[in-house]
């Protein structure tokens, strides 16, 4: 309930502009509030950037579409999150269908070029982002969320439309299987995490 | 359930850091902005070409329907003005010999441009009906 006082209350001037009309204005707003939050919430569900950027662009475009329509029911960050979810399964369900069509090799190469490209390289960092998205798909879609929100439960919650208390168990879960499988591995000796720490 | 927010040890602690630094937030591609503005003009485009050929559909189906009740109420007016005609030449000849008969043998003349007069007043006030019918569905 906090989290949707809190979210009402930071979108206040936004719905205030929508009220008095000014939808060009009230979707800048919009724009600089969470165009980077929509395109990161879009990287963790479709883990490729270029598909994640087209998705972000499709589903802004259905929040300017669909603006003068929010009735400001749900707070606007949950509305927008919702959007920017469902042009994600959307999505998801298009590159399944896509995929069926192709050939292995193929989607090699996509998982190649899907490699985040700000991301380090070296190895321990492969090795991480390997174990990661070996995950299933509702912890690594979480973890990768968490981090990408600098730690915050709550906000990954209303990205996910979820409780905080399953996003803190999903976060529990996914660590426990990523310290099992460093310990499989035999990577399990901190001193091997510390020293690429900076 | 654990606090899985508090490292528990030191794998705990090093695994966060590298965690943190292996999934940096993406950041938004510079030229996001202007494919979003492009995409906007675009869909606001479509959405007027598919308003205005909405509404050229609607007009046309507007004008074949007016047609359609201009071609029925000339119908309408014809059959009118026959039937009229036909059930007043139908009085005539039951009643001309009577009128003769009775009244002399103008009566018949006079009464015939009465009929017509008739005829011609129910004829006009048919087709100035119809006319404020089909006027009333034509389109502001």
């Amino acid at each position: 309930m906090q989290t949707a006082v809190d979210a009402a209350s930071r979108d206040g001037d936004i719905a205030e502009l929508l009220r008095a009309g000014e939808r060009d204005r009230a979707f800048d707003a919009l724009l600089a509030r969470y165009e980077q939050k929509i395109y990161r919430l879009c990287c963790a569900m479709l883990r490729d950037r270029a598909h994640a950027e087209d998705t972000a662009q499709e589903s802004l475009v259905r929040i300017w579409k669909a603006l003068d329509g929010y009735d400001g029911r749900a707070s606007l960050s949950s509305w927008v999150y919702a959007i920017t979810r469902n042009r994600c399964l959307t999505a998801l369900e298009r590159r399944r269908f896509m995929d069926s069509l192709d050939d292995g090799d193929v989607e090699t190469e996509i998982a190649v070029l899907a490699r985040p490209d700000q991301a380090p390289s070296d190895d321990r960092s492969e090795q991480l982002r390997e174990l990661v998205d070996l995950l299933p798909e509702r912890l690594r879609r979480t973890l990768v969320l968490y981090y990408f929100e600098e730690r915050s439960t709550r906000e990954v919650a209303q990205m996910l439309g979820c409780p905080e208390g399953t996003v803190k168990t999903h976060l529990f879960r996914a660590r426990a299987a990523l310290t099992e499988q460093l310990r499989r591995r035999g990577l399990d000796d901190p001193v091997l995490w510390l020293e690429t720490t900076p | 359930m654990k606090d899985f927010e508090r490292p528990q040890d030191d794998l705990d602690r090093a695994l966060d850091a590298q965690l943190a630094r292996t999934l940096a937030p993406p950041r938004v591609p510079p030229r996001f902005r202007a494919h979003l503005q492009a995409a906007l003009a675009r869909s606001a485009e479509s959405s007027l070409s598919d308003a205005r050929s909405r509404f050229e559909r609607e007009q046309q189906a507007t004008l074949i329907a007016l047609e359609r009740n201009y071609v029925r109420l000339r119908r309408r007016t014809l059959g009118t003005m026959i039937g009229g005609a036909f059930a007043a030449g139908a009085a005539a000849a039951v009643a001309l010999p009577w009128v003769t008969a009775n009244l002399g043998p103008i009566a018949p003349l006079a009464i015939a441009s009465v009929g017509t007069l008739v005829g011609i007043w129910i004829g006009a006030s048919a087709w100035l009906s119809s006319r404020a019918e089909y006027d009333s569905q034509l389109p502001p």
